[in-house]
């Protein structure tokens, strides 16, 4: 396991990883709860274009991958709201935008090739430089910041947008407020699993974690945890078997939720058998509702 | 099931306390369609109301007009005396949506729902006061689920998580509730433990806005009722005497999903048919 930290490239992935496999998770919990799970797909989508942009002016990908990134989220936001009933569709457009107009401009960058392309679209966790640590560092910092402050508002919004209203909260800006933060973070995720995988370290942790939780904040604190055993046990077995640092990162998640699966119906089965005297069942539900439909008359 | 006086806040409301509420020529629209047609009401501080109708009537826009959720296109909304747009004190106010769950797509226990109340009341990066738990704790006794607390919603009964709904609202300890038909899917014995913890909110001077399909048990808790129809006010006063199950205001118009292969569905859903119909109505999660 030490050789590992004997390589510079390495020190500066695994530092990466363990960025990644904190922030993704936290933001990928609030974006679940709100019923957004691909927004952070059209926004890695869109980051194309941003990194594009930065290969062809010669400024760091990473920054203006943040900048175009943030501008696409604040659009689906917007788009989102206005056209509701084809929220899907506005959303589609945004990625094949994204994405094309991310293919066209590394066409154009000289120097570039097919290889920078797939570095971007898959990761290239080994090909960070230090600037992008302290930019990815910076990040992960405000993201975190940012859930810390408003967290509870983020809480209600994403539970229930209207009682979030109703509670006066600044619906609207929250709203941008988590699609920039969601944006962020997919830039910080980027370089290590790529913008076509990007979502999967927002959505596969939580969904894992949702099987083993009957809390939003164990939830959370469990997502977290797979996101880091993913990121740095994907990231050590790439190095040690050859293997393509970002699937490998994806793949041990996807492996993580597939146990949480069975760990978690397991573990249902078994507290319902132990809790099933003492306490209702929770198939009371729809007995619960048919009796009030029948007041009226003798027999339920 | 006790709701104890510092749900109430404000306490017995003074000849000059503004009203709670107030609609002032209301007009609302859904994509042009008018659902609000000129509605004026006044709730006075301290009042126990029912907003009845019949399905489409516009008694829910009112209620979701009244706290901001649906922007009206003409007339105005007066919260405690402030124009809607310029009121602040949101802690004041309790809403219970209507809902067929009470939880989100990542599970959540009992105790962070109804915590989330206090939103508006507490402040950021604030860690929860021995007050505040305690508001939770007293909530969450007010709709008999101490014992739950730290259950998952989803392993609820509609009925209890129709309960999750009101501890919320109680759990920021406001003075004025408004309830979207609190008793939608709740069996019999759960509604009169409903009706008595609203009748005991009344009691302690807060006002309460309810939005019912039927007067049922919430009857003897009722001050004042305003049937709506087609977006107007066709009744406002006491609550019409009710001479058994179809004699309640707006009954025959209520069939929430007739059935479409009925010539005349007036006649033949049952009230029992269109309360099973409605709970077919997919989950939001």
């Amino acid at each position: 396991m030490t050789e590992l930290l004997h390589y510079e490239f390495m020190r500066r992935a695994l530092i990466a990883a363990v960025l990644v496999g904190l922030v993704t998770p936290v933001i990928g919990t609030f974006l679940v709860q709100r019923r957004l799970a691909l927004l952070g797909d059209g926004i890695g989508h869109v980051a194309l274009t941003g990194v594009a942009l930065g290969l062809l002016t010669s400024t760091s990908p990473v920054v203006t991958a943040a900048v175009v990134a943030t501008v696409g989220a604040v659009l689906m936001e917007l788009v989102r709201v206005r056209t509701r009933t084809s929220g899907d569709v506005a959303l589609a457009l945004l990625f094949y935008g994204g994405i094309a107009g991310g293919v066209l401009l590394i066409g154009l960058t000289p120097g570039a090739s097919n290889a920078t392309l797939t570095s971007f679209l898959f990761g290239s966790v080994s090909t960070v430089a230090e600037e992008d640590i302290w930019i990815v560092g910076v990040l992960a910092l405000g993201v975190l910041g940012v859930l810390a402050v408003f967290g509870r508002e983020l809480f209600v919004l994403c539970q229930d947008e209207e009682v979030a209203r109703a509670h006066g909260l600044p619906v609207r800006f929250l709203s941008i407020l988590l699609a920039v933060t969601a944006a962020l973070t997919v830039v910080i995720a980027m370089r290590v699993v790529g913008v076509l995988m990007v979502s999967a370290l927002m959505i596969v942790p939580v969904a894992a974690a949702q099987q083993l939780s009957r809390s939003f904040r164990v939830t959370m604190g469990l997502a977290v945890l797979i996101g880091l055993v993913s990121s740095l046990g994907g990231l050590t077995t790439a190095f040690y078997s050859d293997l393509a640092p970002g699937a490998t990162i994806v793949l041990l998640a996807l492996v993580v939720y597939c146990v949480a699966v069975v760990v978690g119906s397991v573990l249902r089965r078994a507290t319902r058998r132990r809790g099933a005297a003492p306490r209702p069942p929770a198939s009371a539900g729809p007995t619960d509702t048919m009796l009030q439909t029948d007041r009226g008359k003798v027999t339920p | 099931m006790g709701v104890s006086a510092q749900f109430t806040g404000a306490g017995e409301p003074t000849p000059d306390t503004p009203p709670a509420f107030q609609a002032i020529g209301a007009h609302a629209a859904y994509d042009g369609v008018p659902v609000l047609d000129g509605v004026d009401l006044r709730i006075p501080s301290g009042q126990t109301m029912a907003v009845l109708g019949p399905n489409g009537s516009g008694k829910s826009t009112l209620m979701r007009a009244m706290l901001g959720i649906v922007p009206l296109t003409s007339g105005e909304i007066r919260v405690h005396g402030t124009a809607l747009r310029r009121f602040r004190d949101w802690k004041r106010i309790g809403y219970v949506p209507q809902r067929l769950t009470a939880g989100g797509a990542v599970p959540a226990t009992v105790r962070e729902i109804v915590a989330s109340g206090q939103v508006a009341r507490r402040r950021r990066l604030s860690l929860p006061t021995r007050a505040d738990r305690a508001a939770v704790d007293e909530a969450l006794a007010a709709v008999d689920l101490s014992d739950r607390a730290g259950d998952a919603v989803r392993e609820l009964s509609g009925g209890q998580q129709q309960r999750v709904l009101i501890a919320r609202a109680l759990a920021g300890r406001p003075d004025t509730f408004v309830m979207d038909e609190p008793m939608a899917g709740v069996d019999a014995e759960n509604q009169r433990a409903l009706a008595h913890a609203i009748g005991r909110l009344r009691d302690q001077g807060s006002t309460v806005v309810l939005v019912l399909h039927e007067l049922g048990p919430l009857e003897t808790v009722i001050e004042r009722a305003v049937v709506l129809e087609h977006g107007r006010v066709v009744h406002d006063g006491a609550p019409p005497e009710a001479t058994g199950d179809c004699a309640r205001p707006g009954h025959e118009h209520q069939h929430p999903h007739p059935d479409p292969n009925d010539p005349d569905p007036r006649v033949a859903p049952t009230d029992a048919h269109a309360e099973i119909v409605r709970l077919e109505v997919p989950h939001r999660d």
